[in-house]
């Protein structure tokens, strides 16, 4: 199942090598990853894609969630057969 | 005795503004005011070109802080090797509550530091590493004695920060001790190139970096209460429940919540069992105390895991070493309620009917009141005579008649003298297990192991560590052949300082642990865990060191009066026990076996048939 996962993250230094690397350290295969800067200098926002069960989708997103320099993680998921996705469904 | 953990919230602007306030400081001198400010008494750490301006000002300030008895208010304690001011840093953190401080230079120093940093991690121990790091205008050139440190203890430590801008210097220091202190607790790098030690700068005496994200999870967490509803549901399931049992983890002893489990688990008759990282979290002496659960947890507290109808996990994560399967873990049981601080460890492993992520000690009181607020008196007088005669009937054992001295008759000894008040510190491997199966525990911050890592070479620092933690305590690191030597050179460090360390050995002649699953998995062929050919002479090492009392003990009959002088031994003291080389520890879970398949070993009765190990089970570990 792809999801996407959407990270707000304060601009400090070595942040975006503390998200890749929580997602390497617990073997999450990043399909895709953009990060920009957001209205504020100070946020970045993070869209990463990913793919995996619900359950490594929760158990990464908690573990994302205790990286000090994140504020906020949400996600997107298609749900359904991969081929013909039924809907999106999100979670906060 | 339990330290309690300041609350997570930022603290706010102090009243009175700090004395030294808009003080210009060299950067250095702001790294010591924050240390001071932030409560600590020693520095373990070894010194390098990065780190010479720190250094330089934690010197000027002990000299200029003498105490009235000449003593320094904040000493640096130099071990031989970076990765022993590590493990002293946490044995001082583990046996306090306190964050411990290692001070290291940049490059191999902080390497060094790597393994400690990761020890803490992954057993939730606040500590905090400053290393020196190469000038900023150098970083990324591969200087002399340059190393990514932020990169590589980002996948170790709890949070890491290199401070590049000198203004964000102090910010960043009294912002790394919130983080390591509060939540789940780790360990905080703070990596410092040197000429942000050297910068003089405007002392603020307040400021923190703004993390937002982190305190607004960190006061949702901290404010979670118990609502009413939860309460209710939590106490149904307990009135329907015949035979429920806590497991306790190491998050009742980093919560401070060990009176608070004693006062529920006594109230309501739960007789609890715990994680080796529990122990001490609640009396093992106690009629409730079923000791240690899990891969070598006694016979009872696993058949207890098998038995039991209801579970309540405490501060405990279903790890591999508890729940190696973690479906046939606890298979009988129709509710698990679980509290944690992470809500990453809430069914992570295994699913949870009930839970709670917050503060454990604010959770157990509240649960407390509810249930005897509506007079909650559940009776479980056929569960604890089930657990007595389990108690009784398999309990730990081992080969009592047997010529050699047996490991367990050593800590057994040791034991009748220090009933559970001594600080054990231990090594990784077999004599680990010994001790946790054989010594009392009957308070928190009095058992320093290296649980999730399973770190060789942690129980002479750490022990080191903890003596300066409880300079009046009797501290005393039961350690391995193996493990002992892995940091061998802080053998110097006890006498160089004049610590009243306690020193035991049990020496099978190699890598017991390692032999006992070569043993078991590889048809007996002891690839490298054989040290009958090697030469170490740990006595003479010993006396070379400077210990006062010194003994090598081989003989069973001398057993009682050696561990009673040895005790006794004002000074530094260090024992090497020729144990039986063959013993084993038992019970055992066998990796990926469940608790039904649990071989309790040639000494202690078996409720049932073992299915023996037929499965390919050398890739488990
Ligand atoms: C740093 C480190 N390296 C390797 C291991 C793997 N290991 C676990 S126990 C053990 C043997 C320990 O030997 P010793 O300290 O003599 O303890 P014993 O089991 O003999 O009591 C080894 C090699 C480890 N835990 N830590
Ligand atoms: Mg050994």
């Amino acid at each position: 199942m792809k999801h996407t996962l959407f990270i707000l993250l304060q601009n400090e230094s070595g942040a975006l090598l503390r998200v890749a690397g929580l997602f390497a350290a617990r073997h999450c295969n990043i399909d895709t990853l953009t990060v920009a800067t957001t209205h504020d200098p100070a946020i970045s926002q993070l869209t990463l894609v990913m793919h995996g069960s619900a359950a490594l989708l929760e158990q990464v997103v908690r573990q994302t969630r205790k990286l000090v320099d994140v504020l906020d993680v949400n996600t997107l998921s298609l749900v359904g057969d991969e081929q013909r996705p039924m809907a999106l469904a999100s979670s906060a | 005795m339990n330290l309690p953990l300041p609350t997570a919230a930022p603290s706010p602007a102090p009243e009175a503004p700090h004395p030294r306030a808009g003080e210009q400081l060299s950067g250095a001198d702001i790294v010591v005011q924050i240390l001071v400010d932030e409560g600590c008494e020693v520095l373990f750490g070894y010194s390098g070109g990065a780190i010479l301006p720190v250094y330089d000002a934690i010197f000027r300030h002990n000299a200029q802080h003498l105490r009235a008895d000449g003593s320094e208010p904040m000493p640096l304690i130099v071990p031989a090797n970076e990765q022993g001011a590590g493990f002293m840093a946490a044995g001082l953190a583990r046996a306090s509550g306190k964050v411990g401080v290692a001070v290291v230079t940049s490059g191999p120093g902080a390497t060094n530091l790597v393994t400690p940093i990761r020890d803490a991690m992954a057993d939730s121990v606040p500590m905090l590493a400053i290393c020196g790091q190469v000038p900023t205008s150098a970083l990324g050139s591969d200087a002399f004695q340059e190393a990514p440190v932020a990169n590589i203890m980002a996948s170790c430590a709890k949070h890491v920060f290199l401070v590049t801008e000198a203004e964000q210097l102090e910010a960043t220091l009294r912002t790394a001790f919130e983080i390591a202190r509060s939540g789940r607790p780790g360990p905080v790098v703070v990596d410092i190139p040197k000429n942000v030690q050297n910068a003089m700068l405007r002392f603020d005496g307040a400021c923190r970096l703004p993390i937002p994200g982190y305190r607004a999870r960190l006061r949702a967490t901290a404010q979670a209460q118990l609502g009413d509803d939860a309460c209710a549901r939590f106490f149904t399931a307990l009135a329907q429940a015949r035979r429920p049992l806590i497991y306790a983890g190491g998050g009742v002893i980093a919560a401070g919540a060990s009176t608070a489990l004693h006062e529920f688990a006594t109230t309501f008759g739960i007789p609890v069992t715990t994680t080796l990282m529990g122990l001490g979290g609640f009396d093992t002496t106690h009629p409730l105390a079923l000791h240690m659960l899990g891969m070598h947890g006694t016979a009872y507290a696993n058949y207890a895991v098998e038995d039991c109808d209801f579970l309540i996990a405490l501060g405990a994560r279903f790890d591999d070493r508890v729940a190696g399967v973690p479906a046939r873990f606890a298979p009988r049981a129709q509710f698990i309620a679980q509290i944690d601080i992470d809500a990453a460890e809430v069914s992570k492993v295994k699913a949870v009917d009930w839970h709670h992520v917050g503060p454990l000690r604010g959770a157990l009181e509240r649960l407390l009141r509810h249930g005897r607020a509506r007079g909650a008196h559940p009776d479980f007088s056929d569960w604890h005579a089930h657990l007595a005669a389990l108690k009784r009937d398999h309990a730990l054992d081992f080969d009592r008649d047997s010529v050699l001295i047996q490991p367990q008759a050593v800590i057994e000894a040791i034991n009748r003298h220090t009933r559970g008040r001594a600080i054990i510190s231990t090594g990784v491997g077999q004599h680990q297990m010994w001790a946790a199966q054989y010594f009392d525990f009957r308070a928190p911050r009095h058992w320093l192991t290296s649980g999730s890592m399973g770190t060789m070479g942690f129980g002479l620092p750490a022990a080191i560590g903890a003596q300066f933690a409880r300079p009046d305590a009797l501290v005393i690191d039961i350690d391995g052949d193996g493990s002992i030597r892995m940091n061998l050179g802080e053998l110097e460090t006890v006498t160089s300082y004049g610590l009243p360390l306690k020193i035991v050995v049990l020496n099978n002649v190699g890598d017991g642990m390692v032999r006992q699953w070569q043993k078991l998995f590889f048809d007996g062929r002891f690839s490298a865990t054989d040290r009958s050919l090697r030469r170490k002479d740990f006595v003479m090492a010993a006396q070379a060191d400077g210990f006062g009392w010194v003994r090598r003990l081989e003989r069973k009959d001398e057993l009682e009066a050696v561990i009673g002088e040895f005790l006794a031994h004002p000074g530094a003291a260090f024992l090497e026990v020729m144990i039986d080389p063959d013993a084993g520890v038992y019970p055992m879970v066998g990796p990926g076996k469940s608790y039904a398949q649990m071989i309790t070993g040639p000494f202690i009765a078996e409720r049932n048939e073992s299915a023996i190990a037929s499965a390919q089970t050398a890739d488990m570990f």
